[in-house]
């Protein structure tokens, strides 16, 4: 529900705008068929078109979602460690959590050295 | 242990709650869009429950396949990853990218010749992919081969200049070797790429307080204080910065003025730390306080 009344008001803004900006140009062709000089828009125009300024410029800032923190860390701050850390292009198969998995079957040593070996990897 | 019980949980999590398969697919868009090394549960969230609705996936169906790949290589599940590449390899016949995990199975397999095979194939192809490239000096590192690991991603860094996530495992290589000035140095790159990156700050005053010395060790303070600034609620660099005052107070090169304002600083930490371990509800924070204390090495006469 708190979604559609900012919403509406935008709606209404933007519609009020284009009615003052319509009223406008209707008054200037009503001055120059009336040869009148035009010297300035009645004081009802102007105050429809800032006021419907307003209420559009409040109603598109609460469609347009959460602003972002204008700091640039404070993005960063919810990182963890862990996951800096971690870089899945370089990542390595050869590693002990294998050895946790149901189809792990160990290796067959030939000789001790080989042993050593892959304990070092 | 870990795995068995995850493993537990999961399937009885599926039974009884009876798993939404758009809840499990967010998951995985979340930890792929986040880079998070979540193998185990990756693998079984894909066999108990997404493997059954892959039609409904749509196009993510692909990345969420590449994603099991991996995350089933990871595991050593080459149950799991291969039917994934099978159905891959239908889709994108003569793709660089899956021929990358055909060579990533290979790894798995500790074929590791025919895998830098495959990856200098794909290179011959394109000059510029960088993932293959990096790919070849994860075989070098998967091997144990540590040196050369390092030479091919120093050769690779002297291309691509501004990739971070070379530069940062160029850090954990030199750092796994005990060359503690290059890792450093790896560092200090990565602080110029993101200056407003706290746990790189900590990162490299780690590094600094275990080269040790005086010098290194006010120079560890000085990151730390950084680090903590751009993130008061970095633990890691509030305890580095405790460690770290504590050591620059008790050399004996230091002047006392000098030694005053640090044992002030080093006060402050302890004292951030106690609040935030104060504000834990789940962990006695007493205990921890004190072994902090006792960590000290200036005496508290």
């Amino acid at each position: 529900m708190a979604v559609i009344w900012p919403k509406l008001i935008f709606i209404f803004g933007i519609l009020s705008l284009f009615h003052a900006g319509y009223s406008a140009a209707q008054h200037r062709t009503y001055m120059r068929v009336t040869e009148q000089e035009f010297i300035s828009l009645p004081t009802d125009i102007v105050v429809q078109g800032l006021l419907s300024l307003v209420l559009t410029m409040y109603g598109i800032l609460h469609i347009a979602g959460d602003f972002k923190e204008i700091r640039a860390n404070v993005q960063l701050q919810n990182k963890s460690w862990e996951n800096v850390g971690n870089r899945p292009m370089f990542y390595t198969f050869a590693h002990r959590g294998r050895a946790l998995s149901p189809n792990y079957v160990a290796p067959q040593s030939k000789n001790s050295l080989d042993g050593m070996e892959s304990i070092a990897s | 242990m870990y795995y068995l019980s995850s493993r537990r949980q999961i399937e009885a999590k599926m039974a009884t709650l009876d798993l939404d398969w758009e809840e499990v697919r967010d998951t995985l868009r979340t930890w792929r869009e986040d880079n998070t090394r979540h193998s185990e549960e990756v693998v079984d969230m894909w066999y108990y429950c997404l493997r059954h609705y892959k039609h409904k996936l749509g196009d993510e169906r692909w990345m969420v396949e590449e994603q099991v790949v991996i995350a089933g290589l990871d595991c050593n599940r080459l149950d799991v990853a291969e039917p994934c590449l099978v159905s891959l390899n239908e889709q994108f016949p003569g793709s660089l990218r899956i021929r990358k995990l055909k060579g990533m199975r290979l790894e798995a397999l500790e074929r590791f010749d025919e895998a830098m095979d495959v990856y200098d194939g794909i290179i011959r192809q394109d000059e510029t992919n960088s993932s293959v490239r990096k790919r070849k000096v994860a075989v070098l590192k998967g091997q144990g081969r540590y040196a050369d690991a390092i030479k091919e991603l120093t050769e690779y860094l002297k291309k691509f200049m501004s990739d971070t996530e070379g530069w940062q495992e160029l850090c954990d290589l030199y750092l796994k070797e005990g060359d503690y000035s290059k890792a450093a140095f790896c560092m200090e790159e990565l602080i110029l790429s993101n200056p407003h990156y706290h746990l790189f700050y900590t990162k490299y005053a780690e590094i600094k307080y275990t080269q040790g010395g005086l010098e290194n060790y006010e120079l560890a303070r000085s990151y730390f204080c950084q680090a903590a600034k751009l993130n008061p609620g970095n633990l890691r660099a509030l305890y580095g910065l405790y460690l770290s005052c504590s050591q620059v107070a008790s050399s004996p090169k230091c002047t006392t003025q000098k030694k005053k304002e640090t044992l002030r600083l080093e006060a402050w930490a302890l004292k951030e730390i106690t609040e935030k371990y104060s504000k834990c509800r789940d962990v006695d924070g007493s205990k921890i306080v004190e072994t902090f204390r006792s960590l000290s090495v200036t005496d508290k006469a």
